[in-house]
Formats: structure tokens, sequence, C-alpha cells
């Protein structure tokens, strides 16, 4: 498994810990699809995603410091898993 | 007029007020980040207001829209033409005139009817910036909505209903450009002044519900919100607009305080102050707390958790934030000195 892949499988597993998503398998959230909108096998609203910010925080130690920046980085697996990397790199 | 659009970089933004006006200044040849624009406006507040003109106590946590372009007025030179229009006819003629001649203003908008916006996100604020950058032959207008990632068309009915949208803060179909932009600016100055209106505004007006005065208000008043709640789903949606207030509404995060934090990082370098690096990162520290408030209060809404304990435990943790700020602010006057 490439580094990207592993990083996109800790965020799923985050994004189940933490909403405390009991039924749900980390590995079948799909990675290029909404998951605001009913479009991927969770739906989040926005006290989700404040959970998720502090989360990713905690976890990877990156912030989301603007909002606006947050509703499209939180939009899918793969732009969280894309913010994450960039953060890091910087 | 047929279909045209202005050569209008678009961005996005934490921000729509300070971010309309960063597009609306680059647009004129000026680059200057929506950090400085709040920083140097002294957009940071607080305000707890609990009377007859609300149905219910709310807070704000940055100055009145309008400020902020105001004090870069004052402080950089900088000019606006402003105007506001008593028919919707009127300033859409007057929006058209402004296209035709090759100026794409700023305008003030209802987000509610920004149809492009996924409908989850379009509330009644009627207090929303968006740039106008065009229009189509079918005589639509292009918008630049820094919300929104790219360019998009807005029908010129949804225009209108969002210019001309009532409540208290009514655009009247308000619209702004810049007309002056000096050659020449004193940033330190300018940062400097607009970190001392700041601590001011923060610390000195003497008025007992703004600034850190205001902060210890709510933090006292909130136990009392069940007794003014028509029910306790009212309750329940009163409470989770602190979430909404700090964190949804454009805020930047954390109530402004994120912003406020990369501000200072920009300004330690403007006037040679490395402390302020530090004074940054307390801001952000700050900001976390505040985002912990909000998490807290969404929580609670959600839940229905709405206790009287519950709430003097919000309460509790708004006391902090005010002393940490009262702290903070005082330190930071001393710095600019």
């Amino acid at each position: 498994m490439d580094d990207t892949k592993d990083l996109k499988l800790q965020i799923k597993e985050m994004i189940v810990a933490t909403l405390n998503l009991t039924d749900v398998n980390p590995a079948d959230i799909l990675d290029d699809q909404p998951l605001f909108s009913g479009e991927n096998v969770i739906t989040l609203d926005s006290i989700d995603g404040i959970e998720l910010i502090m989360a990713i925080q905690r976890q990877f130690n990156v912030r989301l410091d603007d909002q606006n920046l947050a509703r499209n980085i939180l939009n899918t697996v793969d732009a969280m898993a894309e913010f994450i990397t960039s953060k890091q790199a910087s | 007029m047929s279909g045209t659009q202005l050569p209008f970089e678009h961005k996005m933004s934490a921000h729509c007020e300070t971010g309309t006006l960063s597009s609306q200044l680059a647009f004129h040849g000026m680059e200057l980040s929506e950090a400085l624009i709040f920083g140097i406006g002294s957009g940071i507040f607080f305000g707890y207001f609990n009377n007859k003109r609300f149905a219910f106590p709310t807070f704000i946590v940055r100055s009145k829209p309008g400020q902020i372009r105001k004090n870069l007025t004052k402080r950089l030179g900088i000019k606006f033409e402003t105007e506001t229009f008593k028919t919707p006819q009127q300033a859409q003629e007057k929006l058209d005139a402004l296209l035709a001649k090759g100026i794409p203003p700023a305008t003030q908008v209802d987000f509610f009817f920004m149809d492009y916006l996924p409908q989850y996100l379009r509330v009644h604020i009627n207090v929303h910036f968006i740039n106008v950058v065009g229009k189509t032959e079918g005589g639509d207008y292009l918008i630049s909505d820094c919300y929104y990632p790219k360019i998009v068309e807005l029908a010129k009915e949804s225009l209108q209903k969002g210019r001309f949208a009532g409540g208290s803060m009514a655009p009247e179909g308000f619209l702004f450009y810049p007309t002056f932009i000096p050659k020449e600016f004193d940033f330190e100055k300018a940062v400097r002044k607009g970190i001392k209106k700041a601590c001011f505004n923060m610390l000195k007006i003497p008025i007992p519900f703004l600034g850190i005065k205001g902060m210890r208000k709510f933090a006292n008043h909130i136990t009392e919100w069940p007794k003014l709640a028509i029910d306790a789903e009212d309750l329940s949606h009163q409470v989770s607009k602190i979430n909404i207030l700090l964190e949804d509404q454009g805020t930047g995060g954390a109530g402004f305080r994120f912003m406020y934090a990369t501000f200072l990082k920009q300004a330690a370098e403007i006037l040679k102050q490395p402390e302020l690096v530090d004074f940054s990162k307390r801001m952000m520290d700050n900001g976390d707390k505040w985002r912990e408030i909000s998490l807290m209060a969404a929580r609670m809404g959600r839940n229905r958790d709405l206790s009287v304990e519950k709430l003097r435990e919000v309460g509790a943790l708004i006391h902090e934030r005010a002393n940490v700020e009262e702290r903070f602010f005082k330190e930071l006057a001393k710095v600019v000195k």
C-alpha cells in the first residue's frame, strides 16, 4: 500500500471513529465522492465538519484555519488527503 | 449590452467582505491580503446584544459591515465610491453602466438568493458581498463569489432579489468599487494604527456589552437563555447558532481569531517586530479554544442537552476566553506603542 492510500485509509478510520459511525466500514467510504451531499456511503452535516476539523488537527497536527476552504477540503477523502499532505510538506 | 466578462481574477477567501475588498483592489493593481485588510481595518471585535432590537440575544465577532472598508480609506487613503438605490431598476441600470465602463463593482446581497450555492448553505444573511464581473447575452450576471470556486452565472432576477432583500441590514442595492488608490503607502503606520484601534475596541469602549466586557456579559447571561426561549426547540436553535456565528458565517474560523492570527504574523514582518509572531501563535491557540466552544454548543443543540448546568459550562469557557483576550490585547497594545 503506498503512502497516499495509507493516508486515505487513516482519514476514513478517523471519520468513522470521530463520528462514532458504528455501522460503517471505513474501507467502504469512497475517496472521490462528496461526504456532505448524500453521494457517498455516509452523509455529514456542518457539525460533523467541525468535529472533523478538530480531529484532523489532533491526529495529523495540521490546522484547518479557513472555514471557507474547509468546506472544500472536507468535501471528499481525496481533498482531505491532499490538504494534509501539502500542509505536512510545508 | 451584449455578453461580456471583465478580466477579473477570481479568488476564494475566508470572509466575504475582506475577500471582496482584496479582489476589488487586485483588479485595480493593488495586492493586499485578506488578513492584512482585516487587521488594518481593525476587524476583530466582540459584542453581545440583548435588547429589544433582537428577538433573542445574539453576538458579533467582528466590526460592523462596511467599517473595515472605511478604516482602509482612513489608514491607506484608498477611496471607494459607494451607493444605495431606491428601486431595483435604478440599481440594475447603475450596475450595467459600470460594467459597460469596465468596472466590476462589489455589491451587497442576501446569501439565500445566490442560486449557484448548494441548498444546504443557503440561509438568509443579507450582508453577503459579491463581485459582479460581467453579463451574459441573455442578460444574466457573472459573479465572482469568494465562497464559490469559480466565476458563475446568476439569473438577473436572483441578483435583484438578493440586492433588495429586507431585514435590519437591508442591502438597498448597495455597491462599491475603488476610485483612487495612492501610489505609495505607509504600511507600517497603517498596521500599527489598525492594531491600536483593535486593542482600544476590545478593551476600552465604555459600553458594557462591547469588547471584552461584551464577552463577560455573554458568559454571565447565557444561563438566562432558557427563560428567554419560546420552547426547547427554540433554545436548541439559539444554542446551535453560537456555532453558526463563530464558524459558519464566513468568519475565517473561530470567530475571526484565526484570521487575526494570520494578520499578526504578517504584521511582524511589516513592523519588523518578531515578537508579534508569538502573539500570532497565542491568537491561533485562542482560536482553537473558541472552536471548542463552538463545537460544544453545536453538540448541545443537536443533542438537546440544554440544562442550565451545561450552559454554565459554556459560560465558564467564554469567561476564560475573555480573561485570555483581555490579557492578550493589553500586552499587544504595549508592544505596538
